[in-house]
């Protein structure tokens, strides 16, 4: 995984040196620092920092992947992709209840309360879907 | 078959948290809606760092003077400790540890449903006091409609108060996951192990919050 570490890694003080030239180059034109740019490109190489630190953190605790071979086969890269629930109800209990609860700002405070009641039903459905039932281990 | 998976040829065997291959979906994904979380609190501190700008300084500082420093560091510092013992619970998960061997005395041999209770304890504690310090500022005359000083500082540490609030609940459906399992697996294991990063996640801003908001005033 070390193309996509980097990829963000390097991202870092990249973002770091363009707020810094940026807030001097708005401090130069208007004699006042411009601090939204300012903080929020600096925050963008918080936001690839993160991204990168969590991929260099797991590529340490993962085998090399099929991607990271460039003569890999297509077909080295079968088998398990992950856990996905096969079909689910939940998600549209949760967006039913979130319309409902937007609804009541359109419509009246009282609306957004029975959004908020099937809001924590389905939550509680989504959340333990897997954990009741015929999926209880 | 206790876990179905859609994408896949032999799914006789699930690594959810630690597959030797791949990394875990959830967790990506995780970490990929915390760098949105991200912006929005970046939205917040260009919203905060603007009206600074542009407010008078010493009607600025007639208000910020009103914070009460100490016990917002008290508070602080709980936070904070409260991601070590999240960490624990993290540790814990990984070696599929629920519940802990010896009495309740004995932190160190603590599961994750002990670290992660204490966790949501001092997490819980922030909040209060969090609470506490909304009532003495409003005492004081300071609110959201009172000042702009006044809509910054609500809008800013209430969006994290509400994102420790989220956190909390993260907890109660990580404790109730856990709970209703027999057998603790990587389905649980890895709901605390993301419930973490953002617990982490939410930390830090506060960090930078209460540098920004507290200390740098």
């Amino acid at each position: 995984m070390k193309v996509e570490t980097r990829l963000f890694l390097w991202g870092a003080p990249f973002f770091v040196l363009a707020s810094v030239v940026y807030g001097w180059m708005t401090w130069q034109q208007d004699g006042v620092f411009e601090p939204v740019g300012t903080l929020g490109i600096m925050l963008v190489a918080a936001l690839v920092a993160m991204v990168g630190a969590y991929l260099g953190m797991t590529a340490r605790r993962i085998d090399a992947r099929p991607e990271d071979n460039p003569d890999a086969d297509i077909s080295e890269g079968a088998g398990d992709q992950g856990v996905y629930a096969p079909w689910s109800w939940w998600p549209l209990a949760i967006a039913g209840a979130a319309a409902i609860g937007f609804l009541g700002l359109a419509v009246g405070w009282w609306v957004l309360y029975i959004g908020a009641a099937l809001g924590v039903i389905a939550l509680v459905g989504w959340v333990f879907e897997f954990s009741r039932g015929q999926h209880s281990h | 078959m206790a876990v179905v998976s859609t994408a896949t040829a032999a799914a006789t065997h699930t690594h959810q948290h630690v597959s030797v291959n791949r990394p875990n979906p959830v967790q990506v994904g995780t970490i990929v809606w915390l760098a949105s979380e991200l912006m929005f609190f970046a939205a917040l501190f260009a919203m905060y760092f603007t009206v600074r700008q542009v407010m008078p300084a010493e009607e600025w500082a007639a208000q910020s003077d009103k914070l009460n420093i100490s016990f917002s560091l008290l508070n602080t510092i709980v936070l904070v400790l409260s991601s070590f013992t999240c960490q624990a619970g993290v540790f814990a998960a990984e070696r599929f540890q629920a519940a802990r061997t010896g009495s309740i005395a004995q932190f160190w041999r603590w599961g994750m449903n002990e670290w992660m209770t204490m966790t949501f304890v001092m997490g819980a504690f922030f909040i209060g006091g969090q609470v506490f310090e909304y009532a003495e500022l409003v005492h004081e005359g300071l609110s959201i409609s009172s000042s702009p000083y006044g809509s910054v500082f609500y809008l800013t540490t209430g969006f994290h108060g509400l994102h420790v609030v989220g956190g909390l609940i993260a907890f109660l459906f990580l404790l109730g996951r856990s709970f209703a399992a027999r057998k603790f697996g990587h389905h649980e294991a890895t709901t605390g192990i993301v419930v973490s990063y953002y617990w982490h996640f939410v930390d830090v801003v506060w960090i930078a919050l209460f540098a920004v908001i507290y200390l740098l005033r």
